[in-house]
């Protein structure tokens, strides 16, 4: 009977008592949410355009802060670290387009899947080999990100805001509507779509995959630098990172493989739905449960609608 | 020159169902397990056996369970690492409840339990499969490895958080903790490896193994030939969650002699699945060639640069195994998708031949 | 031809969101005959036959088979009642020798359990051989014995579609769907192909229900034709008179002609 009331009454009278607490934990929950849709996003331009399913897109984002950070910690001013960075991500994504995908074209998707997991070990190597594997700190100041924060008084108390996450959220919001506008106006954006659609009619029409594979992969890059910069400024810099980056995998799921929408949803759903299992519930359990709660979150909704939120229904032909 | 097949003539069915039809593999195997049973324990130092051997066995045991899994059924998971937690942990709760049970028959309980909870994790398989079932069985990963580091109850309410492995006597011979040889040790995990590899082997060429790659390679038409694909896949789970979580009770009580729970991280998981992806999806050969890869990896980057005067430092090799681990991986995938089993194969073939390409 | 009636669709409805592939569609199936489905490009004869082994779920009607009725099929539950399948794009076990491919059609008539499997010796290797040997006659039936241990994913087109028969054959099902199984082959191996349907017929008492686009094929095969269009029925009988009727002739021919 306790045990019930703990879990079906008690967490509710908290939040009803106290619902600064309780907006500031979903505003928690909702800047997490956004670095997942972000991280998630990568994902999803990735999947749309090469049908690849990218496990390293979470070392991706690491990789570049890391590459970030350590520039500059060899001496390479702010700007030019970013920009050096930017050139890292795009040598990057050629290298991926001729070493891997390239040769692994028509394989099927598991193999691909695979070799992503080949992408994800060597760039830790690889990250660690140059800059060293001891956590660093993001060079916020110096990318004229602001510090600090504002309150926020609402009925029944005040909700801290830090400048930083409104920052990011801010960031995230323009990049989904730059990509958004990308995809729809632009020459390239139409090609990606063809592409997304159908690879061999694409082909058909003269577009090329390779290029086109090359300009996702270093878009996702340059995603992935944006998401990293904001999650390393929130704790340290360092491939732990990576577990956090894999909880995109369960946003995923929930929005949909294809979908830029359901990542965006699929990403706030998890970051707010965690954050208040973690604050209202974990205690209750020892606490900790953030690092699967997503994952359950995600396998529950599987078995309701396996083709996610925004997915369509598939048709099993035969 | 010495491997040819002509004038061994296959007359019953049975022969040529064999699993080694050739007489030559059929010494080769004996040879291997000649070296392995007493070669090596007469002569080996303690370097080959507790640094090699024993990891290395284990290691390809748990590859085994994997490959039943994702290279027979087609099923991918991530979360091996955990059941070999499952494993590890099932042992050590049986083995402290009742110490005065044989602990082989805990060794082997300790699997069907690790099969049970693999069972629960299978269950969404059903609905979903590709991507979206390994990210299913990062929750089994995520999950199961939480419950190791804050479930108390799991290691005993002890307060260092490890489960360590008690001394435990089998026929008079000291076979685990502190006061059991290497020796011993090692024999008795080659037993038990030998054993279920030679039962998977069984497994994997009758009914149900081709059932298993009925589902994986075509999950629709094995339906319409009224093969059930919850049970079969479910069965798999079963079967490869036991060997994996056999393989975990054996690392802790036959290898590491205690553990944490990072011991199960997600790196192992990945660990056993480069192993079956280097050596081979589908074969059981394969998982001690994968095996043999990335467990010597590491060693052999240690000792190669020593061995030239070079010295690098503990980080630097980690990292240095990393890459070449995520390389080798790309590059098997690239060239030959079905591993070193099959170049093995290849190999054979070509030997069979031999002098000419045909 | 007078066999008692197999099997019987009776309303069949059936539709992917708004999209309808089958309308209100009835025929039956006697007992011993080859039934021929015939009409253009999506008219509905593959779905029909996805229908029948529980592949798709009909929105309305009902299947009787064997004397039971209910609204759908459940796909092992087909098997189980011996109806076998091939496919129109060939739906073998790739990674799997042709043996292999073909015992795993007696994987419903095999009994012995996973332990006995595990050790490979007494009753589970009795049983493996006593299968075998069902599968070696398949073998020679449908002249594959020089390629009995090659993976099927490296075999050519042809071959993959007698590999596929035989992979039904080994069920020894009373119904067999067979789905456009010449599709894409020569006069030589159409002939083999034809010879082998009627041999499972005649010999192997398989009932049979056939997809095919070839009319030469259809009318000499064929005892009874049913003749689909849009998902509708438009025709059904023996094989000359559905060769005479307007409907049909409009159908295959364009109406306004």
């Amino acid at each position: 009977m306790d045990l019930l009331r703990a879990i079906f009454i008690d967490p509710f009278a908290q939040m009803i008592g106290s619902p600064d607490l309780l907006a500031q934990t979903i505003w928690e929950g909702f800047v997490g949410g956004v670095l997942y849709a972000l991280i998630a996003l990568g994902f999803v331009l990735i999947f749309k355009a090469s049908g690849v399913f990218n496990f390293a897109q979470g070392i991706m984002m690491v990789f570049a802060a890391l590459t970030l950070v350590g520039l500059h910690e060899k001496g390479v001013p702010a700007w030019v670290a970013l920009i050096l960075t930017i050139a890292v991500m795009y040598a990057l994504a050629v290298g991926i387009e001729r070493l891997v995908l390239r040769p692994l074209v028509n394989q099927p998707d598991i193999i691909l899947f695979m070799a992503t997991f080949g992408i994800t070990y060597f760039l830790i190597g690889l990250g660690e080999l140059v800059f060293g594997g001891n956590p660093k700190s993001m060079i916020t100041k110096e990318l004229f990100l602001p510090g600090g924060s504002i309150d926020l008084h609402i009925p029944g108390g005040r909700v801290q805001l830090q400048k930083l996450d409104i920052a990011a959220a801010a960031v995230a919001l323009i990049m989904v509507a730059g990509l958004a506008l990308f995809f729809q106006k632009t020459r390239i954006g139409r090609a990606l779509r063809a592409v997304a659609d159908d690879h061999q009619a694409a082909l058909s029409v003269g577009i090329s995959l390779n290029q086109i594979w090359v300009i996702v992969w270093f878009t996702a890059g340059v995603v992935a630098l944006a998401t990293g910069i904001f999650w390393g400024a929130r704790s340290d810099v360092s491939f732990a990172l990576q577990v956090v980056a894999l909880k995109a995998l369960p946003v995923l799921i929930l929005g949909g493989l294809t979908s830029v929408p359901g990542a965006i949803v699929g990403g706030l759903i998890i970051g707010i739905g965690e954050k208040l299992g973690e604050f209202y519930w974990g205690p209750l359990l020892g606490g900790g449960i953030e690092s699967w709660l997503a994952y359950i979150i995600a396998l529950a909704f599987l078995l309701f609608r396996p083709q996610g939120l925004f997915g369509e229904k598939i048709i099993e032909r035969i | 020159m010495f491997y040819r097949e002509a004038g061994q003539y296959k007359t019953t069915y049975a022969a040529d169902m064999a699993i080694f039809p050739i007489r030559q593999d059929r010494y080769g195997l004996a040879l291997i397990l000649l070296i392995a049973f007493v070669a090596i324990p007469a002569f080996g130092n303690q370097f080959l056996i507790n640094t090699m051997m024993i990891p290395f066995l284990i290691l390809s045991l748990a590859a085994i369970g994997l490959n039943l899994l994702t290279g027979y059924t087609g099923l991918l998971s991530l979360g091996t690492g955990a059941f070999m937690g499952v494993g590890a942990y099932a042992c050590y709760k049986l083995e402290t409840f009742f110490p005065q049970v044989n602990i082989l028959v805990w060794i082997v309980v300790s699997g069907f339990v690790s099969a049970l909870v693999g069972v629960a994790f299978g269950l969404p398989s059903l609905r979903i499969k590709g991507f979206y079932l390994a990210v299913a069985t990062l929750a089994a990963q995520f999950f199961l490895e939480w419950c190791f580091a804050r479930v108390p109850w799991l290691v005993n309410y002890n307060d260092s958080g490890a489960i360590e492995v008690p001394s435990e006597t089998l026929f008079g011979l000291s076979v685990t903790g502190p006061t059991a040889t290497p020796v011993t040790r090692y024999l008795v995990v080659l037993t038990i490896v030998a054993a279920m590899a030679w039962i998977a082997s069984n497994i994997v060429h009758g009914r149900i193994g081709r059932m298993w790659m009925a589902v994986r390679d075509m999950d629709i038409a094995a339906e319409l030939i009224g093969i059930r694909l919850l049970r079969a896949k479910l069965l798999a789970f079963a079967v490869s969650s036991f060997y994996v979580g056999v393989a975990g009770a054996m690392m802790v009580f036959l290898w590491l002699g205690a553990a944490e729970a990072e011991a199960f991280n997600i790196d192992l998981s990945f660990q056993i699945l480069f192993m079956i992806i280097i050596g081979g999806l589908g074969s059981i050969v394969g998982a001690f060639f994968g095996a043999t890869i990335i467990h010597l990896l590491p060693i052999a980057l240690r000792a190669l640069p020593a061995m030239v005067g070079l010295s690098i430092d503990a980080a630097r090799i980690d990292q240095l195994t990393f890459m070449i681990t995520g390389i080798l991986i790309i590059v098997f995938l690239i060239a030959e998708p079905h591993g070193l089993a099959r170049l093995w194969q290849t190999a054979k073939q070509k030997l069979r031949v031999w002098p000419f390409p045909y | 031809m007078s066999g008692e009636i197999l099997l019987s669709v009776d309303d069949v409805s059936l539709s992917f969101g708004g999209v309808r592939a089958i309308a209100d569609v009835s025929f039956d199936i006697r007992k011993g005959e080859v039934r021929a489905i015939i009409g253009p490009n999506g008219a509905g004869k593959t779905s029909m036959l996805n229908v029948v082994n529980g592949f798709y779920h009909p929105q309305k009607g009902e299947i009787t088979y064997r004397g039971r009725t209910r609204a759908r099929m459940k796909p092992h539950e087909a098997a189980e009642q011996g109806i076998a399948r091939t496919f129109q794009n060939v739906a073998l076990f790739k990674g799997m020798t042709t043996l292999d491919n073909i015992m795993t059609g007696r994987s419903l008539r095999m009994k012995r359990n996973i332990f006995w499997q595990a050790l490979r010796h007494g009753p589970a290797l009795d049983e493996e051989i006593k299968h075998r040997r069902v599968c070696e006659e398949i073998i020679d039936f449908l002249q594959i014995e020089h390629i009995r241990k090659t993976p099927v994913g490296a075999l050519p087109y042809g071959l993959q579609k007698r590999v596929e028969l035989g992979r039904a054959l080994a069920m020894e099902p009373e119904l067999l769907l067979l789905d456009e199984p010449m599709a894409g082959m020569n006069l030589e191996e159409k002939e083999d192909m034809s010879r082998f349907i009627v041999e499972a017929n005649r010999l192997r008492g398989a009932t049979i229900a056939l997809i095919e686009h070839d009319m030469g094929v259809v009318m000499d095969l064929s005892d009874r034709v049913v003749v689909l269009e849009y998902g509708r029925k438009i025709a059904d009988g023996v094989p000359d008179m559905v060769k005479s009727d307007q409907k049909v002739i409009d159908a295959y021919l364009g109406a306004g002609r």
